[in-house]
């Protein structure tokens, strides 16, 4: 009895080190596309399978930071007979071009995809200019 | 501007990862070559891109998780024929946007197909099919005559 919970105490020991550590981690850049609209430039970015509350959106004016890890996809008790998807960690920088307003920057995250929505400022934005 | 395949292997500086790494996105490099080419279960697919997928097996049933983000239910079709699943549809370019205005395309688009052979029989008309935040989870219980059982040994 005694032996068993030895091997049980270490076995926990173990995973708690591997969790901290967690080695099979991958930082990965998602794949984004970008494309501009007269009021703004908008960003959608592939992070499928990110937990909601991981994903990290900052903005200065030079820079555009995200972040989002993906959990654990199977059960412990589940026996994983091919994978392809890995465990991995979400990041990657846009730099900002002048005349972004970062204040007022967006997102939402939806079926996988994060939206960034990147209001230009009111001197960047495409006028169009009537002929008379 | 020279068109580079994006590699995101290239953004990690792990280096036994990376030479793993290699030999996967040389295996990805010749399926995309192939367009598709041939499937796990020996078919030839039409694919413009392909989802990672994994594969679980717990004690009474199978679980498929695909990654695809931005895919639309509808566009998902699953079947199941003898014993070989395949996971296909399409990944829909958002029709709002006018293609002069990207300012950069790295996500991929079209059409794809998966096919897996499992390896025990299921019960086709109890599968489960569920898409969240991305991913799309394919829970397939086994035929009563593929469950493990426990066999009692008892000794004389």
């Amino acid at each position: 009895m005694t032996k068993n919970n030895n091997s049980a105490l270490i076995r926990r020991d173990n995973n708690s080190l591997a969790r901290r550590i967690d080695p099979t981690e991958k930082r990965v850049t998602p794949a984004a596309d970008v494309f501009e609209t007269p009021e703004a430039f908008v960003l959608r970015v592939d992070m499928p399978g990110v937990d909601r509350d991981s994903i990290r959106v900052t903005a200065d004016s030079a820079r555009l930071e995200i972040s989002g890890k993906a959990g654990t996809l199977h059960a412990d008790t589940a026996n994983v007979l091919f994978t392809e998807i890995v465990k991995k960690s979400y990041y990657r920088v846009f730099n900002l071009t002048s005349g972004l307003a970062a204040d007022r920057v967006e997102a939402e995250f939806e079926n996988g995809v994060l939206i960034v929505v990147i209001p230009k400022s009111e001197q960047r934005k495409t006028k169009t200019i009537p002929i008379r | 501007m020279a068109l580079i395949r994006w590699n995101p292997a290239r953004e990690s500086s792990n280096l036994p990862s990376e030479l793993w790494n290699i030999e996967r996105d040389f295996n990805r490099l010749f399926e995309g070559f192939f367009r598709g080419g041939m499937q796990d279960d020996g078919s030839f697919g039409l694919s413009v891109w392909s989802p990672a997928v994994d594969i679980a097996e717990k004690e009474n049933e199978y679980v498929v998780k695909a990654e695809l983000p931005g895919v639309n239910k509808e566009d998902v079709k699953i079947t199941l024929e003898s014993n070989i699943l395949t996971i296909r549809g399409e990944k829909r370019q958002e029709k709002d946007v006018k293609e002069d205005d990207y300012r950069r395309m790295e996500r991929m688009y079209g059409s794809f197909q998966r096919s897996f052979t499992l390896p025990t029989t299921v019960k086709s008309d109890s599968i489960d099919a569920s898409y969240k935040d991305g991913i799309l989870t394919v829970t397939m219980p086994k035929a009563e005559e593929a469950k493990p059982k426990h066999i009692e040994v008892k000794v004389k």
